[in-house]
């Protein structure tokens, strides 16, 4: 809506420029065009000027001077003095039709309009009046008689006059623009649903008909492939949930019958030992189903979260004191430095939990010669995310192993195999991070430097 | 605690074999009157009929699934359930503890914790209520009455406030172990209790005057730097 906003202002102010621009052609091409054309030849004041001085008196007939004769006849004009008396005294081309004798009526009315449908203009002259005539029709002669408030208030009223032209050009272009923008505003909302991923069924009948039958094309085969791919998805990892479901209930017999005899005091000694590593063997497959189901869920986004807010001190504590509880092995040593307990982030806390111990006892497996392991929680420096950090004085992971140990074990991106454990630990752990919109980075320092592993989340 | 072996057992499970087992398990724990379904049909017929104490459902049946058939059971019969799952998923977990069930496994598991969590559930429902009283337990010289909320100690009666018992519920359910503060806060004063740590070391300092010897030098109830608290018992009645 604001893009559509954006373009109608847009739109409008182009409109008020070009009407500006035009206004302003206007006025030079009346100039140039228009007024050139009447200046072409001198006014019928000029003339009638030249004719009153160059009609000279020489013993009672009158001389014209040769120019202003030419000047007449360029014109195709023709001119009379009228004396005192209203007698024709002297004349120049006189046609027919005019009368020879004025009385002071005629006078008055020519001055003002026509005589005989001749366009006329008088001037004085010191024996009476100069009267120059030009042809029927080639001249309007009209009279402004005008109030003097109205002329004086003339420059308001035009100014009035552009300020209304402006008001419409402003109403027609924003008319114009909404109409436009009613056409193309179903074509915006379209191509943002595309960039939203929904839907979109654009009626191809409106102006831009075109353009809507490749935005519904496009936003149909979008969500052709998108179908794909999110089955695609669910294929995989409904696949991963059936083979471990498969896998659950044979594994509980073989759990079952096996501690069964473990506890079975009839059975020799060493018969009872081999139960018993056949159940922690069952054990250990158990926790790779369900950590392989929890981890392909991660990875096709298809695990819902509990989400609420967590204060991540609070898990820290959790983890720690769980593992105190269970008899933590003497070689390993837990500390907590927790800063900004206060902070909490969104959620859900048994994924949560369960990377924090994860990263703990990657810690423990991978330095079986004992560790202090460090929990912290520390802002970033910008308060725009709450870092949780598990960091150990170790062995550490060598560098060329960081950037693939997050990846899951045997896709194409881990080329090495796993050493210890069954190595969905870590990736599993990146995978919660991501699904809380956090990531997590792991850094080993140079030789003998211990592993830190950094999880972050939004705020 | 005989009665609770006297209880009708049903368990429904499409897989013969693990019906074999579960019922061996729990003969071997002493019960012995056990029905077995394999499908919600027998499964509510048995149910009309023998009227079981308890069920241990599986949620995939062959023609319906468990929580169905937990619906459709609790319509003429009140009993507790506990369902077993091949599905490990949470919303299994949430759907069928919000339909009524009284707990929830994951196969696989192991035959020790089934009986032990079936037996919990057996008590829970079946056994009187004066068992369920708080236990009283012995510290030293001092005896600690969790049911009455009274520390006795040589022929003196200390009352415990409303919160100090709270804190010594908790730690004493979890005797032995580390408590963390959050834990103890959330239990005391309910979610959202962050900010009452130091409220919480007031209290808890309160508690050793009453049962501890030496309230400074604590013996019993020990501060584990960083974490909580620990409450070490060396005599249970």
């Amino acid at each position: 809506m604001r893009g559509i906003i954006r373009i109608l202002r847009g739109f409008v102010a182009t409109t008020i420029f070009i009407s500006i621009f035009l206004l302003i052609f206007n006025f030079v091409v009346l100039g140039l065009l228009v007024f050139k054309e009447i200046n072409q030849r001198p006014s019928p004041e000029v003339v009638l000027k030249q004719v009153a001085q160059g009609l000279n008196s020489q013993n009672e007939s009158y001389d014209l001077d040769e120019q202003v004769t030419e000047l007449l006849q360029h014109n195709e004009a023709w001119a009379m003095l009228l004396g005192e008396d209203g007698q024709v005294q002297w004349d120049y081309q006189l046609p027919n039709d005019v009368p020879r004798t004025y009385n002071l009526v005629d006078v008055a009315l020519f001055s003002r309009y026509y005589l005989m449908e001749y366009p006329v203009y008088i001037w004085e002259h010191e024996d009476g009046l100069v009267v120059v005539g030009y042809p029927k029709k080639s001249h309007w002669k009209y009279q402004f008689d005008v109030l003097s408030d109205w002329m004086s208030s003339l420059p308001l009223r035009l100014v009035m006059l552009l300020l209304l032209n402006a008001a419409v050009a402003l109403l027609i272009s924003v008319v114009i623009g909404m109409r436009l923008m009613r056409g193309i505003r179903p074509l915006v909302d379209g191509v943002h649903s595309i960039a939203r991923e929904e839907p979109v069924q654009l009626n191809s009948k409106e102006i831009f008909g075109d353009l809507a039958r490749s935005i519904n094309s496009a936003s149909a085969i979008l969500q052709k492939k998108t179908a794909a791919l999110k089955a695609r998805d669910e294929a995989r990892s409904n696949w991963i949930a059936g083979i471990s479901h498969d896998i659950r209930t044979p594994l509980s017999m073989v759990l079952g019958y096996a501690s069964e005899m473990e506890d079975n005091l009839d059975l020799p000694e060493e018969q009872r030992h081999q139960a018993g590593i056949i159940r922690r063997q069952g054990e250990k497959l158990r926790s790779l189903v369900s950590d392989l189901n929890l981890v392909s869920m991660l990875e096709y986004e298809m695990q819902p979260l509990q989400l609420k807010h967590i204060r991540l001190t609070v898990l820290a504590r959790q983890v720690a004191t769980e593992f105190l509880n269970n008899g933590l092995d003497d070689r390993y040593v837990i500390e907590l430095k927790m800063t900004d307990e206060a902070v909490q982030i969104k959620g859900d806390e048994k994924l949560l939990l369960r990377a924090i111990s994860n990263l703990v006892e990657n810690s423990m497996r991978h330095n079986p010669q004992g560790c202090e392991i460090t929990l912290e929680t520390s802002l970033s420096e910008d308060r725009s995310k709450y870092r949780f950090i598990v960091r150990d004085n170790g062995r550490g992971i060598p560098q060329e192993q960081l950037a693939e140990i997050t990846e899951l074990p045997y896709s194409s991106r881990r080329r090495r195999s796993v050493q210890q454990g069954h190595g969905l630990g870590l990736p599993m752990v990146a995978r919660i991070a991501q699904a809380h919109q956090g990531r997590l980075k792991l850094v080993s320092g140079v030789d003998q430097g211990g592993l830190e592993a950094v999880m972050e989340f939004p705020v | 605690m005989d009665n609770l072996k006297s209880k009708k057992i049903l368990i429904v499970d499409d897989e013969p074999e693990i019906r074999i087992m579960i019922e061996s398990f729990l003969r071997k724990e002493g019960f012995f009157r056990i029905y077995s379904a394999a499908d919600c049909a027998s499964a509510l017929s048995i149910c009309r009929t023998g009227k079981p104490d308890i069920a241990i459902l599986d949620v995939m049946l062959p023609d319906g699934d468990g929580f169905s058939l937990l619906s459709s059971i609790k319509q003429f019969l009140d009993m507790p359930v506990l369902f077993l799952s091949a599905r490990g998923e949470d919303e299994d977990r949430l759907l069928g503890l919000g339909l009524g069930a009284d707990d929830y496994m994951v196969k696989p598991f192991l035959p020790r914790e089934l009986v032990l969590r079936l037996t919990a559930i057996l008590k829970r429902v079946y056994s009187s209520p004066v068992a369920e009283r708080l236990s009283a337990f012995q510290l030293g010289e001092y005896i600690i009455d969790l049911d009455s909320a009274i520390v006795h100690r040589n022929q003196q009666e200390l009352p415990l406030t409303a919160k100090e018992h709270a804190i010594l519920v908790k730690l004493y359910e979890n005797q032995g172990r580390i408590v963390t503060s959050d834990a103890l806060c959330q239990a005391v004063w309910g979610d959202d209790s962050y900010g009452y740590e130091n409220t919480l070391m007031v209290h808890i300092r309160r508690v050793r005057e009453k049962i501890e010897m030496d309230p400074s030098n604590p013996v019993y109830l020990l501060t584990v730097r960083g974490l909580g608290y620990k409450l070490l018992v060396k005599a249970i009645r």
